[in-house]
């Protein structure tokens, strides 16, 4: 299963730029392609898409949305154990390890270390078995 | 269809440079599951009998869990395998850290190298795809360095795994690290990557690893957290030791609950059982012939938990741990911030060698991962150079003009430093300790403590005998991660597998020590357990949860989608055991050689300390176990071609 670029692809490299796996390759200006063994199904490239070209694995196009708009992830540390599986899902490597909290055992939380790395992908919230994370629109986030 | 495991391997030929994937059918899997079961099942077949340890046939792999990955927890072990060389037989080491899932997130179950290079590489798997990289310029740098250095190269997130000079150099009681300084440290496969010319993997994957029913893997993870998390407050490290010294001078004991030791795994980590173990007889004193008497609650003060705990500034999780046994510490030596020792380490640096410096502990302990070289073997080595200077075997001249006597952390410094270098004595040394004796001669042999070449860790079979079985019956001697009567305790695998003994509640501690039928049902056990575990990813420790409370056997399922029962899996866990020691018995050897040596099974038994009068039948107990593995329970070979395993 993997997203693909339909003809609609004005070739502006947007999604290039984004795929965290390098998995998009064309030309400036002409139609890209997805390599579907590479594909993660992160979903920015079709979050990204000005011309809404991409279609997810589903074959439903994906719709854009302002990057200031996307999704982050909201850390509940309560939750958390914590036992660093978002950090190593984590397709863009925006999430670390926090310094220990004072007065407690010290464990390090994961925290959003890298705010505009994140491509909204969801993955950490998606793999923690406690539900220790939430994505939320970045109003809520802050 | 794949589901929980990646269904393909990379093989790496580092003599012609050249890279092959190759599919791996989902009946191997369903055989042997993937981590060492997989790796068995390859270099059983691949490796030729005879082939030279350190020469182009031997394959090193390396190998992530079929559970890692998945939603479950405590499944962040990778492993190495390869033909050992200084066992001569199967070896395998077993590691934490984050190169578990960075190896999955590459495609792969397992990457597996065969040739030689004839420069220094590394090999580099960014986004799937693999490079062979020169690694001229890291030759010669310490673990941390070459990490620190590849990581940067990488980008910044990449996981690695690298030798040290102990590998480049051929050591034979090296290992590999990764995560600045958690170490794949038994079996010397440290050495068989140095004579591959191999010195790192770079992995940056971020593939996805699918799973059947991901939602079930969440709940039951859930389940098993609640469990975790369970901790009282009012634990005390003083109070430790103490517990020891009760438990040594009571003639009965309790079976082990495994979550009392799951409770001060999660306060103190492994050091938890420092002084209690010196108390209780556990843990070997003087090259072991010592004991508490010599090795007291006032010597042993300096390395109570509470002497790390205040040194911990943050705790360290392996990936998908929700323990965090491991720490970082501050040390007052040369290297500032490092992993907290183990308590192997601890042991072995510390009241194997009548060592009460807990500086010079931590600054060894660093020391040795950093070059990559195993800290039991290290540990057991220098007791073994002690001993022979105690005894006039190794002179002052001997030893480079070191003043080598029992305690002296200077001199152990010095000397491990040496064995690092290959330098002078160290040169001797830096093969282990067996190797050194065979060398030295004069009697040396006596003072070697070890089972099939490999140094023994800091459980006293004459406390518990279980743990002499193990070390003398592996495909891989010498290991304490396997089975003990206290591990079949804890697992408590009668609540899952029908058929299993339920040990009473309360015995006397003479019960131990009976040679009988039961014994050997538990060690064949703890064995096929262990295989489904290294087969899983999973950490030994999150196993001393108990069976009912860490769903191995559900976890499987839910990754997977078999219906496979926990008697199944166990059926799985013997399959894997009979494959190792088919590998052992092609290479030549001989599986009565393995047996750990005569003072550690308590011949002759001491005569003061906590093991005081203790000795055990090995040889009865090794034939039992043998027996209930299908083997020859005179020999140890594997009869027919397929095994007969009781359950």
């Amino acid at each position: 299963m993997s997203y693909k670029i339909t003809e609609n692809c004005n070739g502006c490299g947007a999604c290039v730029k984004l795929c965290p796996v390098h998995a998009i390759t064309g030309d400036k200006k002409s139609l890209h392609r997805v390599d579907s063994l590479l594909c993660i199904e992160c979903g920015a490239c079709g979050r990204i898409c000005p011309v809404t070209a991409v279609t997810d694995s589903f074959g439903i196009v994906c719709e854009r949305i302002k990057r200031s708009a996307w999704e982050k992830p909201q850390i509940d540390l309560k939750a958390c154990m914590p036992c660093g599986m978002c950090i190593e899902t984590c397709p863009v490597n925006c999430l670390a390890p926090s310094e220990p909290l004072p007065g407690r055992e010290p464990h390090a939380h994961p925290f959003l270390k890298e705010d505009k790395r994140c491509i909204g992908c969801g993955f950490c919230a998606a793999e923690c078995p406690v539900h220790a994370i939430r994505m939320s629109p970045p109003s809520v986030t802050d | 269809m794949n589901r929980g495991y990646m269904g393909k391997i990379l093989w790496v030929d580092l003599t012609v440079k050249e890279f092959r994937e190759e599919a791996i059918p989902d009946e191997i899997y369903e055989k042997y599951l993937s981590g060492t079961g997989l790796a068995a099942w390859l270099l059983s077949e691949r490796i030729p009998a005879g082939a030279d340890p350190l020469g182009p046939e031997n394959i090193l792999g390396f190998v992530s869990g079929l559970l890692t990955g998945t939603g479950s927890l405590f499944t962040g072990r990778w492993m190495v395998a390869g033909k050992s060389p200084l066992t001569g037989g199967w070896g395998d080491a077993n590691c934490g850290g984050t190169l578990s899932p960075a190896i999955k997130r590459c495609g792969f179950d397992g990457i597996f190298f065969t040739g030689v290079s004839e420069k220094p590489v590394y090999l580099l798997i960014d986004h799937g795809r693999p490079e062979l990289r020169d690694a001229g310029h890291l030759w010669g740098k310490d673990t941390a360095e070459t990490e620190e250095y590849l990581i940067t190269e990488a980008g910044g997130h990449a996981r690695v795994a690298a030798i040290g000079p102990a590998g480049e150099n051929l050591s034979l009681i090296s290992g590999i690290c990764n995560d600045r300084g958690r170490i794949a440290a038994r079996s010397g496969l440290g050495a068989v990557m140095g004579s591959k010319r191999l010195k790192a993997l770079v992995l940056n994957g971020k593939k996805r690893i699918p799973v059947y029913q991901r939602t079930e893997m969440q709940r039951l993870s859930r389940q098993c957290n609640k469990w975790v998390q369970l901790q009282p407050p009012f634990i005390s490290g003083p109070l430790a030791a103490y517990v020891g010294t009760l438990m040594r001078v009571l003639p009965t004991q309790m079976a082990m609950e495994g979550m009392v030791y799951k409770i001060l795994l999660k306060k103190w980590g492994t050091v938890s059982m420092n002084q209690m173990s010196v108390e209780m007889g556990d843990a070997p004193v003087m090259n072991w012939k010592g004991s508490n008497e010599d090795w007291g609650i006032g010597k042993s003060l300096s390395v109570n938990p509470d002497a790390f705990k205040a040194r911990e500034k943050v705790k360290y999780h392996c990936y998908s741990c929700p323990l965090g046994c491991g720490g970082v510490c501050t040390s007052k030596g040369p290297y500032g911030e490092v992993h907290k020792p183990e308590y192997e380490s601890v042991l072995a640096l510390g009241g194997l060698c009548m060592n009460g410096d807990l500086d010079s502990i931590f600054t060894m302990n660093e020391m040795l991962n950093r070059a990559g070289m195993d800290t039991i073997s290290a540990g057991g080595t220098v007791a073994f150079a002690m001993e022979c200077y105690e005894q006039g075997i190794l002179t002052r001249e001997d030893l480079n003009g070191l003043d080598l006597t029992w305690g002296n952390a200077a001199a152990m410094i010095t000397l491990i430093e040496k064995m690092i270098r290959r330098e002078g004595v160290g040169d001797l040394l830096a093969d282990g300790s067996v190797q050194a004796a065979r060398k030295i001669g004069r009697g040396a042999e006596a003072f070697a403590m070890h089972a099939g070449g490999q140094e023994l860790p800091m459980h006293d079979g004459r406390n518990d005998p279980g743990f002499n079985v193990h070390y003398s019956v592996e495909a891989t001697p010498g290991r304490h991660t396997i089975g003990a009567q206290l591990y079949y305790e804890m697992f408590q695998l009668w609540k899952r597998v029908r058929g299993l003994p339920r040990p009473p509640l309360v015995y006397h501690k003479d019960r131990k020590y009976v040679a009988d039928e039961e014994k050997a049902v538990m060690a064949a056990a703890c064995s096929r357990f262990m295989n489904v575990a290294n087969g899983a990813g999973l950490c030994m420790f999150g196993l001393f949860l108990g069976a009912a409370r860490i769903p191995t056997f559900e976890w499987l399922n839910a990754a997977t989608g078999w219906r496979k029962t926990p008697e199944e899996y166990m059926a799985i866990g013997a399959a894997i055991q009979d494959l190792k020691q088919r590998f052992n018995v092609k290479h030549g050897i001989d599986p009565r050689s393995f047996r750990a040596v005569d003072r550690v099974v308590g011949r002759p038994p001491q005569n003061r300390g906590a093991n005081k009068g203790r000795t055990m039948d090995i040889e009865k107990m090794r034939s039992d176990y043998w027996r209930q593995c299908g083997w020859d329970c005179k020999t140890g070979k594997p009869i027919s071609r397929e095994a007969t395993h009781v359950i």
